[in-house]
Parts: C-alpha cells; sequence; structure tokens
C-alpha cells in the first residue's frame, strides 16, 4: 500500500517514487527496501513531522539515508527520490542528519561542533560564536558553563543536544533522524522528546524520525509510517495527535495507550509474518 | 568476610600502584644484588664470572668518569639524538601528508601500497648497503638510513588511522555541508591526530633503536659508534652503561611525547 500526497497540487518536499533498493555481494543479493511510494506535502511555515516504525530490518534507516543521499543506500536501485521537486543527488545541508552513535566531533568544543557547518560556509567567527552561543542555549544547555567544554565531558543526552543544534543552526528544510534517542535512558529520553518538540514548533522543517519506541513514535509525529519488513514497505501510514501535553503526561493518557497497542499489533503482526516467511 | 586486604593473583586485576613500583624496584635489586654476587671476589680469578665478560657494579660504576670525559659520552648523546631527530622528522613531513591524502582518497592507497608493503618487510640492516652507496658514509647516509627505515611505516599508520574513522563522522559532516576538502582539513585530519600521533611515538623508539646500526660504520661519535668501539677496546663496562644510558633516554624520550600528547590533545581521556 502506499501512501498518498496530501494538501493542494503543489510540489511535495519529499517524494519517492516506486523506490526500491538491492545490494549485492558476491552471488547473494539482498532486497532492502521495494517499491517505496510517499508524498510528504510541502506546508510552508508548518513542517511536519513523520515517525518511521517497523520491525528491525525493514529498511527504516534505508528510508532516512536514500533521503540524505549517503552511500551505500544512495542511489536507490530503482525508482526516484525527489526533494522539492529536484531529483536528490547526494548529501547536502538542506537536509540535516541526526545520528544515534559519534555525534560530535571529538577535537571540537561544544561551541565549534555547533558552528561547524557555518565555518563551513564560510561565516565569521564572531558571528559563528554568536549564533552558536544562542543555539546552546535553545537546547537547553548553559552558554557559560558548557560552550568550551569537549564532547568526551558531555552525557549522552548532552551530546545529542549539541547535535540537534548543529543540525538546526543551518535552518535546513529537512531534518533527519535516525534513532537519535535510541541510546538514552528512559528518563534522558522523555526530557529529549520534550526539548525536540518545542524546538520543532520554532523551525519550518520537515522532520523524519526513525524509532524503535512505539510510545516516542505516537507522541512525536503528525503522521506515523508503518514499514513491513524483508523487504521494506510502507504498510500503513497513521495520523496521530501532534504532541500537545509534555511527553511524561500525554504518554500516560488511555487515548495514548490505545494508538499505541494499536500500533504495536500491527507491528507484530508483520513480525509474526516475516517469520514464517523464514 | 574477607578484610578488604589486596587481592596479588586476580585475573588482569592490576596491582596497587605504590605495590607496583616496589615490586618493579626488588627486581632491579634482586639483579643488582645477583650481579653483585657473581662479580665478587678477592681477585679476578676467584670470581664466579670474569671481569671481562661482566664487570662488577662498583667498576661499571667508576668508569663513568672516563667515559663521560675521555670517550665524550655527551657529544655521542648529541649525535645519535640529532641523526634520529632529522632523519625521523623528515619521514613525518614527508609520511604523515601522504597518508592523510590516500587514506582520504584511497585511490592513491592503492597505488602505493606495493612500495608500502615493501618498505615495511626490508629487513632495516639490509638497508645500509643500498644507503651506503646512494649516500656515501657520512652523516646524510644516516640521516637516510632512518628516514627509509621509518617513512613505510609513518605513511601506513597514517592511512590507517584516517581508514579507522567511522563513516558516521564524514555522514554527520556531508549533511552539515562540508565540502570534501573540508572534511579531510576540519574532521578527518584532527580526528585522526592523536592516533598517528601515537603511532609516531612508537616509531620513534624503533628510529632511536635502528640509528644504532647506522652508527656502527664509519661514525664519528654517536651511541652505536661507543658501543662498537668499546667491544674492540673491550671495554666491558663502558658497554653495560652505555646500554643503560640508552635505555634511558628512550625512556625519558617517551614520557616526553606522552607529555606532549596531553598537551596537543586535551580532548582524548584515554591518553594512557
Amino acid at each position: 500500500m502506499s501512501a498518498s500526497s496530501q494538501g493542494g497540487g503543489e510540489t511535495p518536499i519529499v517524494e519517492f517514487r516506486s523506490v526500491g533498493k538491492v545490494f549485492e555481494q558476491g552471488s547473494k543479493t539482498t532486497k532492502v527496501i521495494d517499491d517505496v511510494s510517499f508524498g510528504v506535502a510541502n506546508r510552508p511555515g508548518h513542517g511536519e513531522l513523520i515517525t518511521i516504525l517497523g520491525p528491525s530490518g525493514c529498511g527504516k534507516s534505508t528510508i532516512l539515508r536514500l533521503i540524505a543521499g549517503l552511500r551505500p543506500h544512495f542511489p536507490p536501485t530503482s525508482g526516484s527520490i525527489h526533494v522539492s521537486g529536484q531529483a536528490v543527488e547526494g548529501p547536502g545541508r538542506d537536509r540535516g542528519m541526526v545520528f544515534q552513535d559519534y555525534t560530535s566531533f571529538d577535537n571540537r568544543t561544544v561551541e565549534d561542533n555547533i558552528g561547524f557547518g557555518l565555518e563551513c560556509e564560510g561565516v565569521s567567527a564572531s558571528e559563528r560564536s554568536e549564533r552558536a552561543r544562542s543555539w546552546i542555549a535553545k537546547v537547553g544547555l548553559d552558554v557559560d558553563k558548557d560552550a568550551h567544554k569537549f564532547p568526551h565531558q558531555l552525557s549522552g543526552g548532552m551530546r545529542q543536544r549539541v547535535a540537534i543544534a548543529r543540525t538546526l543552526i543551518l535552518r535546513p528544510r529537512i531534518i533527519l533522524m535516525d534513532e537519535p534517542f535510541g541510546a538514552l535512558d528512559p528518563n534522558t529520553r522523555l526530557n529529549m522528546q520534550d526539548q525536540l518538540v518545542n524546538l520543532w514548533r520554532g523551525e519550518e522543517a520537515t522532520v523524519f524520525f526513525v524509532t524503535h519506541s512505539v510510545e516516542e513514535a505516537v507522541y512525536l509525529g503528525d503522521r506515523v509510517y508503518v514499514l513491513s519488513p524483508s523487504p521494506g514497505r510502507l504498510y500503513r501510514e497513521i495520523p496521530v495527535p501532534a504532541p500537545s501535553r509534555p511527553a511524561r503526561e500525554m504518554q500516560r493518557e488511555p487515548a495514548f495507550n490505545e494508538t499505541v497497542f494499536e500500533i504495536r499489533d500491527i507491528i507484530d503482526k508483520l513480525e509474526s509474518m516475516s517469520d514464517s516467511d523464514g | 568476610m574477607a578484610a578488604d586486604r589486596p587481592r596479588f593473583f586476580e585475573l588482569r586485576v592490576a596491582p596497587p600502584s605504590l605495590i607496583a613500583k616496589l615490586l618493579g624496584l626488588a627486581t632491579v635489586a634482586a639483579l643488582i644484588g645477583l650481579w653483585w654476587v657473581v662479580t665478587s671476589g678477592p681477585t679476578p680469578e676467584q670470581r664466579l664470572v670474569s671481569p671481562v665478560i661482566l664487570p662488577s657494579p662498583v667498576e661499571v660504576a667508576t668508569s663513568i668518569d672516563a667515559l663521560w670525559r675521555e670517550r665524550a659520552l655527551a657529544a655521542s648523546v648529541a649525535a645519535t639524538l640529532r641523526r634520529v631527530l632529522v632523519g625521523f622528522g623528515l619521514a613525518v613531513i614527508f609520511a604523515v601528508p601522504l597518508g592523510v591524502l590516500a587514506g582520504s582518497w584511497r585511490v592513491f592507497d592503492a597505488a602505493a601500497a606495493p612500495i608500502a608493503l615493501f618498505g615495511r618487510n626490508v629487513p632495516v640492516a639490509a638497508l645500509i648497503p643500498l644507503t651506503v652507496l646512494w649516500f656515501g658514509i657520512e652523516e646524510t647516509q644516516k640521516v637516510m638510513f632512518i628516514f627509509i627505515a621509518c617513512a613505510p611505516f609513518i605513511y601506513s599508520d597514517s592511512v590507517r588511522a584516517i581508514v579507522s574513522l567511522p563513516d558516521r563522522y564524514v555522514e554527520t559532516a556531508q549533511t552539515l555541508g562540508a565540502t570534501p576538502t573540508q572534511i579531510v582539513s576540519k574532521v578527518l585530519v584532527p580526528l585522526a591526530m592523536p592516533d598517528i600521533y601515537k603511532s609516531l611515538r612508537g616509531l620513534f623508539g624503533m628510529a632511536f633503536g635502528y640509528i644504532m646500526l647506522a652508527e656502527l660504520i664509519n661514525a664519528e661519535h654517536g651511541l652505536g659508534f661507543l658501543l662498537s668501539t668499546s667491544q674492540r677496546r673491550g671495554l666491558s663496562e663502558h658497554i653495560i652503561l652505555i646500554l643503560m644510558v640508552i635505555a634511558l633516554l628512550a625512556f625519558l624520550i617517551d614520557r616526553f611525547l606522552l607529555w606532549l600528547q596531553h598537551g596537543l590533545f586535551p580532548y582524548r581521556r584515554d591518553a594512557e
């Protein structure tokens, strides 16, 4: 099943047209994703947050990396990927990405990590520092205490805050997040979810957020994409209420949990289907 | 319940640092004691080991003066250090940038790999005849010998340091708009530097060992030269002293390089 693009005839911000990816290793070929099609409407001044769920090995990260233009997943074996009507040709700063691991440049202070993209662009040192410092505060770090710390002095959650600031400072149209909170403890994770919701409201970006946590997907998302495994296909597209209250509150409500259980059932079903396939 | 006393034979558990130091000292003391026992006796003939083979600790200690004054120990130390520093320094200037280039754009590594493999596998001693042919028997030969012996290792270690960095760093930089040259200069080089430096520290120790070989031929001063002349003149007490000086120098140099490492890379915790 494929999802259709919403919202009047405008060019979608991200569009997959029957995208497939096959890896070949010697004589062995693995089909990672197959015939994935979807479109995300461009809604100026109001991005969408799309969370991507699915059993492991269903190509969630592949979809993100294809949008980002990162090898070896990019280019796709079949189909085409368009961002704002343009075919994707490789990575670029219009599509920022936050990973789960190795998220900081160890040799740079917090301030210089956040200013990295601006530095590459040739922005002057003083302006860089000023803008980086404002972002340090925005992601909930302490400008005076943390600006000159090195990554090894930070906790995992703080490092992810730096990674998010480093991406958002460039104001990308699209933000790709590959299980960014996957390695954090549950408490930090909830804090980060709240933080992300607050930050994202201020931006006009479209976010693709891959996660293993159904709660996280339902809480953060405007829509949840559920992928089916081997090869990955877009199985369901489920609209969910936007996060209007803090994570700790909202994730305790019966309505919220009902949606979570519903989606979990779908994923369980998909998982058992793929098991019986062998 | 057992008291909280140190357990010495726990698998892979290091003893407390004071105890570790004392144990080390005890070994040295035992060796010196053994040395003293086998070389003591009222007359040379009554010693367990002849003074020609092993002079006594006292004889070695009292010969320091002769080694220092008559045989100009300091000049030899300076000569040896200068040769290693110049040869090794040239190798670093030459091989690190090449290694960074080849690690970043691996077609260059593919092209250079056979030469590097050859260079790393030629026995160093076998390089001496060739360097003599090419560079004569003066200082140039000694410096170039160190250069040729070290450059392939420095090159390969630099390539490895760049290549072994997780792709994630490159991908992050790419999605932040960095160009390939910016990724090399702003991401790969700074992140690989601590690794490269660490391997240089090890290789410098190796170079310091190699120079002794080159100094056996037509050297004026140099610790290797002092060693070979001591052997010809049967000055076994000087040989022992020189070996101690070499070990001490190597240790001091390594400590200095380690201290420098902490200063250069404050963002690395794992500096031993």
